[in-house]
């Protein structure tokens, strides 16, 4: 379709304005501004997603794999003022799309808003929005698949020692075309190849894993690992930490130090103890072999006197 | 050779310290009741609590998640196998010096682990060292409370065996902590520093008798062989005939091998055929309960909170059971306490596929942890009030290393159970069989166990009455004689 020369195009442009204006049903396609996405889209729409408001916004995640021709359509509810025709338009990421303030009319106790959209691309991922008159508005996050747990808690590791960054989509959401590994910030991201001394990326259907060898200091950081779909990647960030060996080093010896300490007051108050125990012990048995010394000069002279009374 | 005054407590009539000396039931016993605490606790909260670190280090060496779960059989198997080696120990060298090295070898093997280049590595480390280690401090805190309580000791055994749910309540929090701050290998290190205190408790476990000199063979056995032979006035209070037989025989034994005269124990075999059943679906629910409430719909930290509350009531429930044991009613039959205690952990097990709902969860999180501390805290107290501690040590050695099957082959048959009927309630119904046939079991046997002590002892008692008549007519003779 990107190859037809510009004058066709015009023409089919001009065929379905001509349409669109006998219906009641607006359907036009959005074409970025920049880029020459001349895509003629079908009437028809391969998915379609509503939203229905009454009072309060709402907000959609519509998840995409491949590029899409997508109908978003809001349906606000009538309140009590029951105005003929309300005035509505369509945004994306925050800023109105040009030309599609429409003005809509009340049918079946409904304002009815529909529009398609033709996602070819990442770059038309985003948030879309119909908004009314009256302030309520209906957003839809288009997106590839997220990742379901995001690990908040950075990985962490010891130089010269090894990392593995593991990356998993789950059973529940599409598997993946391919992986691919990043690092940077959120503005500027650098892809890694595979470098055997240093990145080895080993990716399954539904996981991937980089390991990274030789970890240095500049080695910590944010990376990223992305799920590669048709129409996007989704990312998962996970931070790498590199400590030393003497970080752990530190509170190890320390409480080494604090059990050394206290084995040594726990044996040292028993040996004072037991001293005293043999010291008291010994004058005990002093004073018992002196009385008992006593006692047998007392039974011996008894003895004997009782020998000499009997003679 | 039990004081007169012991008889208040209507002290059962089954096997009694016959130790040398008079259990000190206090004093510096309370600090050997912490020092329990602590290497209790260490023993089984520390294997519990290294399943946090599973995940990343299954991911560093690349391997599966079951090679990983081997680990901690590998250090539970090893923590009951080194149970007779750890008997003999402490038979030879009193509790303090085993305790003291079972945390050298557990420091040394985290410490050792850290540096670890192959999941081997850590099974041998971790796995075995580690695991003997815990052993090593294991039954000497349980011998040791039997040679400084005996009319306080139930509450003594429930009030350290405490320190097994306290432990696991600090422990993983702790290992988190570790785990976001260090990563496995510097956990591990300071996880190295942190088991060492073990032999602070090593330290507190002062013997008894300070004049025991090392080497020597137990004082208990010299003991009642002089008592036998020499002392014929006070009464041993040994109502069980077959120790006062076997004692000679036990005596060399002792020094050399564990006691296995304990197989023709009575009172041992008792424990022991309803121990091995029991174990089958002891650790099986505990395991099992998280999962269980998942599968029911349940998020993961509400189900996560079901296990803190089971930690809680365990952890309240143990001295409470020690407490109760103690009391005058319960003591001299402690052991229908405990056949109580296991029947109640079937019956909770039967009730639970009626439980629905979160609430019903948290129900039988509650009454689960009173059966469950119940049972742990008693469950040595009923073996030294069997054999006696001077068998103690041998005797839990053994029943150890026997348990050791039960224990490693609950929680995969459980496994299977569910695998195949994709349900959960038949694993529980069955641990509840496993749990309420053993109780019974105790409760009948132990029944006609009693009725036989109290008719040894009632015919020990007219034995010993006719020996004094005796030497009084002796020495009556002899006088005459003069």
């Amino acid at each position: 379709m990107e190859n037809m020369p510009a004058s066709w195009k015009l023409l089919l442009m001009l065929l379905l304005v001509l349409t669109a204006s006998c219906g009641r049903v607006h359907a036009e396609t959005l074409a970025p501004s920049p880029k020459p996405l001349a895509s003629v889209p079908a009437l028809s729409a391969d998915m379609r997603k509503v939203a229905v408001l009454k009072s309060q916004n709402s907000t959609q995640n519509v998840q995409l794999l491949n590029p899409v021709n997508l109908s978003l359509e809001c349906s606000l509810t009538a309140d009590h003022n029951n105005l003929p025709n309300i005035s509505a338009f369509w945004s994306q990421d925050g800023r109105e799309i040009p030309d599609s303030r429409l003005t809509v009319a009340l049918e079946n106790q409904q304002y009815h808003l529909q529009r398609l959209f033709y996602i070819s691309g990442e770059e038309m991922l985003g948030s879309y929005s119909c908004v009314f008159e009256n302030g309520v508005r209906a957003d839809f996050i288009l997106a590839t698949p997220p990742f379901g747990e995001v690990r908040d808690k950075p990985v962490v590791s010891y130089v010269r020692d090894f990392v593995v960054l593991p990356c998993k989509m789950e059973e529940a959401k599409p598997k993946p075309l391919s992986w691919r590994w990043f690092r940077g910030n959120k503005t500027h991201k650098e892809q890694i190849s595979e470098q055997p001394e240093r990145f080895q990326i080993h990716s399954e259907e539904r996981k991937s894993k980089l390991k990274v060898i030789n970890l240095t200091h500049e080695d910590a950081g944010v990376y990223y690992c992305g799920a590669v779909y048709a129409i996007g990647t989704t990312m998962n960030p996970i931070e790498l930490k590199v400590i030393t060996y003497q970080e752990p080093l530190k509170p190890f010896i320390g409480i080494l130090i604090e059990v050394v300490l206290l084995v040594a007051v726990i044996f040292l108050c028993e040996k004072r103890r037991s001293k005293k125990n043999t010291s008291k012990g010994n004058e005990e048995n002093v004073d018992q072999n002196n009385i008992k010394l006593q006692e047998e000069e007392k039974g011996a002279e008894e003895g004997s006197s009782m020998r000499q009374r009997k003679v | 050779m039990l004081e007169p005054h012991y008889g208040e407590l209507n002290m059962p009539p089954a096997a009694a310290t016959n130790l040398a000396h008079k259990p000190p039931d206090g004093g510096w016993g309370w600090a050997v009741v912490v020092a329990a605490f602590i290497s209790i606790g260490f023993s089984y909260a520390f294997p519990k609590s290294l399943t946090i670190y599973f995940k990343e280090i299954q991911e560093y060496f690349s391997v599966s998640y079951s090679e990983i779960a081997w680990l901690s059989s590998v250090m539970l198997a090893s923590m009951y196998a080194g149970g007779p080696v750890s008997s003999i120990l402490v038979n030879r060298y009193g509790s303090r010096p085993v305790v003291m090295l079972g945390g050298l070898m557990v420091s040394a093997a985290m410490v050792l682990s850290s540096f670890g280049t192959t999941i081997i590595h850590l099974y041998l480390c971790v796995g075995v060292i580690g695991g003997f280690g815990l052993a090593f401090n294991l039954q000497p805190a349980l011998t040791i409370i039997g040679t400084y309580f005996q009319a306080k000791r139930p509450l003594a055994n429930g009030l350290a065996m405490t320190g097994s749910p306290v432990f696991l309540s600090i422990l993983a929090p702790l290992n988190q902590f570790l785990f976001d701050s260090y990563g496995w290998r510097g956990s591990f290190l300071i996880l190295g520093s942190v088991v060492f205190n073990c032999c602070v408790a090593g330290a507190l476990m002062r013997p008894v008798s300070n004049q025991k000199p090392k080497g020597c063979l137990p004082p208990s056995n010299e003991a009642v062989d002089q008592g036998a032979v020499a002392d014929a006035g006070p009464q041993t209070a040994d109502s069980d005939p077959e120790e006062g037989q076997h004692e000679g025989k036990g005596q060399t034994q002792n020094s050399k091998l564990v006691d296995l005269t304990l197989f023709k124990h009575r009172g041992f075999l008792i424990y022991l055929v309803g121990n091995v059943v029991m174990f089958f679906g002891f650790f099986a629910p505990v395991v099992f309960l998280a999962p269980y409430a998942k599968h029911q719909g349940i998020d993961e930290y509400s189900a996560a909170f079901l296990l803190t509350i089971f930690a809680l009531v365990d952890m309240f429930i143990r001295p409470f059971t020690g407490f109760l044991g103690n009391t005058r009613r319960i003591r001299p039959k402690i052991q229908y306490f405990f056949s109580f205690a296991v029947s109640y952990n079937g019956i909770c097990h039967l009730l639970f596929p009626l439980a629905s709902g979160y609430q019903g969860l948290v129900v039988y999180a509650v009454f689960f942890g009173v059966g469950f501390g119940m049972v742990s805290a008693l469950l040595f107290e009923v073996l030294m009030d069997l054999v006696g501690a001077p068998r103690f040590s041998s005797a839990v050695g053994l029943v150890t290393i026997i348990e050791c099957g039960p224990v490693l082959l609950g929680p995969p048959i459980s496994g299977a159970l569910v695998d195949t009927f994709g349900e959960y309630k038949y694993l529980y119904s069955t641990c509840g069989v496993l749990m309420l046939t053993p109780g019974i079991f105790f409760f009948v046997m132990h029944y006609f166990n009693y009725k036989k002590l109290e008719d040894e002892q009632k015919q020990k008692a007219a034995g010993e009455m006719r020996r004094p008549e005796e030497t009084v007519e002796l020495k009556s003779n002899n006088e005459a004689n003069k």
